[in-house]
């Protein structure tokens, strides 16, 4: 095989898995629920569930629109779209619910927002993944989607 | 506060201690020069610094106490490459430690807090003094003869650098800072045994140092390839080992700026708190321009070593690169879009749409770099005649494969669904230590045990006990950053002392794999002290001397005298 050629079909290789990926990618980029950063002072969002989450060290507080709150646990309904208001109290921190594919960091001073629809009922694990001091690894708790 | 003032003598006494051992070394080197520019005299020289050029070339690059006095590239080379290994071994064990901790799904072995120093220790020494050193160092031990330098006169400033390096993981090493290696303010603003440690500020203090050291090291590099090379050499035809370093200390000096002024801004911080906290302004902005150095790091971390596989597979293979101008190109083009990606550690952060997108590009971007530098490299070996499978060329195949491997993983993660799933998780520490491991760990062991015959004076290392090192070191890392990828990608976080039971087999077998690539390491430090043992009974030329790569058009010269080459193993 001489040099042209090879240089030929392994410039074909790269394309074809690049335009491949860029294809299978583009499928979801509109797709996805991303966090954005907000407005502390409210939220616009007036349809569904929308509860404040405030990182601390070292636990999670969720608190709902009837002013309750839990630590380390929360409950939405299914086939109900969900708005998580992030936020962080003292260090950075990083909300992160893995079978909803939602993650978002709560950042102290900045307010963010993620929105996701749980199609299933259960419970669901979630934790924080950055890290923020020594009990990082007790900031995780579970989410129960009800009917 | 009696902690604070017993911890704080600890620092003086060993401040103190140190300072007895740099004088003394001062002391030495003083009267070594003495002695230098006596003979210079009596051989009829005036000038000591013309003295020592002339009789450069006569002198023995061997490792002994002589690399830290004297201040020819060289020895300053030797004398990185040396701290490097020393540090590899602290950091891995650190490393190794925080794995055999994680046993339990709750901390038992280790506090956590325990557990967070050694995190911000292996990160951190792994990457500015291991693979950041072993860069710098095969640099300076080898562009010497790759660019037939007409001069050496840059090793005060060399030197120095050296030192400000060495003295700032010192002081990191005596912070037990907790920060991470990302420093991220409101976390390392906490003076507090359980935030960012109670001596954070002196791990702060300590990486302005590392910083210091590496800025003026990569300036001298770039001077000494720009101004110091042979006359009648061009850029072009350069090997391409001295253009991974020259794009190394070019990405160097472009990104460590942001962050140097971050860590100024940071230390400031700790007695009047005005920039990165919450009420005053933006605690997001340090983790910008920490990124913004914190992503080319990571090329930094590699580029050396790509230059690095495309000599080593020249000398192994004898034949030339596939492609010259395609390998300066995909070193060239990695080294430009590396300053445009940062942004993808901080997808989640609340970038926006806009932004997220603009990343997730770029990012995609780099895989063009990397599939030329990959493809090149397969071209090559595919072209090749014959592949002698010697142990630096089963490091250099299994880099290759590592990096592919790591590659894909890494370019996945620029999908944000596909991030947001596995940011923050073992998923990602998998992808970066297949490429660690394989390419800047692997490609540093291939380069030392292929100048090993040099810097031992002669010397050969023991090829059994060295395969062995590569098989243990090569199916350990592969067991522990498989098992954190697949761990990662069902939701294993990070950096966390404890975790889910339900995580407990990817632990476990992360575990083995560390404890795997542990033992390998033995097996070299064994090598290395029985090698030492036996009398010199080889040449002492060093194959990479000679650059395999030079520009198109120039004939190979490839010296084929390369000791550990077992017959049998011909491909």
């Amino acid at each position: 095989m001489n040099k042209q050629r090879l240089e030929m079909y392994f410039m074909i290789a790269v394309l074809v898995i690049l335009v491949g990926s860029a294809v299978a990618n583009y499928g979801t980029i509109s797709k996805i629920s991303e966090s954005i950063s907000h407005d502390p002072s409210g939220t616009n969002v007036t349809d569904g569930t929308v509860i404040h989450v405030i990182g601390h060290q070292w636990a999670w507080t969720f608190v709902y629109s009837n002013n309750t709150s839990t630590v380390n646990a929360f409950t939405v309904t299914v086939n109900e779209k969900v708005t998580l208001l992030v936020n962080s109290t003292d260090v950075i921190h990083d909300l992160y619910i893995p079978q909803m594919d939602v993650q978002s960091y709560a950042v102290p001073g900045q307010t963010n927002e993620i929105q996701f629809t749980p199609t299933q009922t259960g419970s669901f694990f979630f934790e924080c993944v950055e890290y923020c001091g020594e009990y990082h690894y007790e900031m995780r708790g579970y989410m129960t989607v009800v009917n | 506060m009696s902690d604070y003032v017993n911890f704080m003598i600890t620092v003086a006494v060993i401040l103190s201690a140190v300072s007895i051992a740099m004088f003394g070394l001062y002391y030495m080197l003083a009267s070594r020069r003495n002695a230098i520019s006596k003979t210079a005299h009596q051989n009829g020289y005036d000038d000591v610094k013309q003295y020592r050029r002339d009789t450069a070339s006569s002198r023995r690059s061997i490792i002994s106490w002589d690399i830290f006095l004297d201040d020819d590239a060289r020895s300053i080379g030797l004398r990185y490459l040396i701290t490097s290994i020393l540090f590899f071994f602290i950091a891995g064990t650190f490393g190794l430690t925080m794995r055999l901790s994680l046993t339990y799904s709750t901390p038992s072995l280790l506090t956590p807090d325990a557990y967070n120093v050694l995190l911000t220790q292996h990160a951190t020494l792994m990457i500015y003094m291991w693979a950041v050193g072993s860069a710098i160092g095969l640099g300076y031990f080898l562009l010497p003869s790759h660019l037939k330098l007409w001069r050496d006169t840059r090793g005060t400033y060399a030197s120095t650098a050296y030192w400000l390096w060495l003295f700032g993981a010192g002081l990191f090493l005596l912070s037990r800072a907790s920060f991470r290696w990302y420093l991220y303010p409101p976390l390392s603003l906490q003076l507090t045994p359980n935030g960012g440690g109670l001596y954070a500020w002196l791990g702060v203090l300590g990486m302005i140092f590392i910083f210091m050291g590496i800025m003026v090291a990569s300036v001298n590099i770039l001077q000494i390839i720009l101004f110091d090379r042979d006359k009648t050499m061009k850029m072009g035809e350069m090997s391409l080992f001295s253009w991974s370093i020259f794009f190394t200390v070019l990405m160097i000096i472009v990104s460590a700026p942001p962050v140097m002024v971050g860590l100024g801004m940071l230390f400031y911080d700790y007695f009047n708190p005005v920039f990165f906290t919450a009420a005053n302004g933006q605690v997001l902005l340090f983790a910008i321009l920490f990124w913004w150095w914190g992503h080319p790091i990571v090329y930094i971390a590699v580029i050396p070593f790509f230059g690095l596989i495309y000599e080593l597979i020249a000398k192994f293979t004898d034949a030339k690169v596939f492609s010259y101008r395609s390998g300066v190109f995909g070193l060239g083009l990695l080294t430009a879009l590396s300053m445009s990606v940062f942004g993808h550690h901080l997808l989640n952060s609340g970038l926006g749409y806009d932004w997220v997108l603009l990343f997730e590009t770029t990012s995609f971007a780099v895989v063009i770099p990397s599939a030329i530098t990959v493809f090149n490299w397969i071209a090559t070996l595919w072209k090749a005649n014959k592949i002698r499978m010697t142990t630096p060329m089963l490091f250099v195949i299994n880099a290759i494969i590592d990096f592919i491997i790591g590659g894909i993983t890494g370019v996945m993660q620029v999908n944000q669904g596909l991030n947001q799933l596995v940011h923050g998780t073992y998923w990602v520490t998998g992808h970066f230590h297949f490429i660690f491991m394989g390419v800047t760990t692997g490609i540093t062991f291939a380069a030392f045990y292929t100048i090993f015959p040099t810097i031992s004076g002669g010397r050969t290392y023991n090829v059994i006990l060295a395969r062995a090192h590569f098989y243990l070191t090569a199916i350990g890392s592969l067991i522990m950053s498989f098992a954190w990828s697949v761990g990662g990608f069902i939701g294993m976080p990070r950096a966390v002392a404890g975790y889910f039971p339900w995580f407990q087999p990817y632990q476990d077998a992360s575990i083995l794999g560390g404890v795997i690539i542990g033992i390998g390491q033995l097996v070299f430090l064994y090598n290395m002290a029985v090698s030492w043992l036996h009398s010199p009974s080889t040449s002492e030329d060093n194959v990479l001397d000679i650059p395999a790569n030079v520009g198109p058009g120039k004939p190979k010269s490839i010296d084929k005298s390369v000791p550990d080459v077992p017959s049998e193993s011909v491909l």
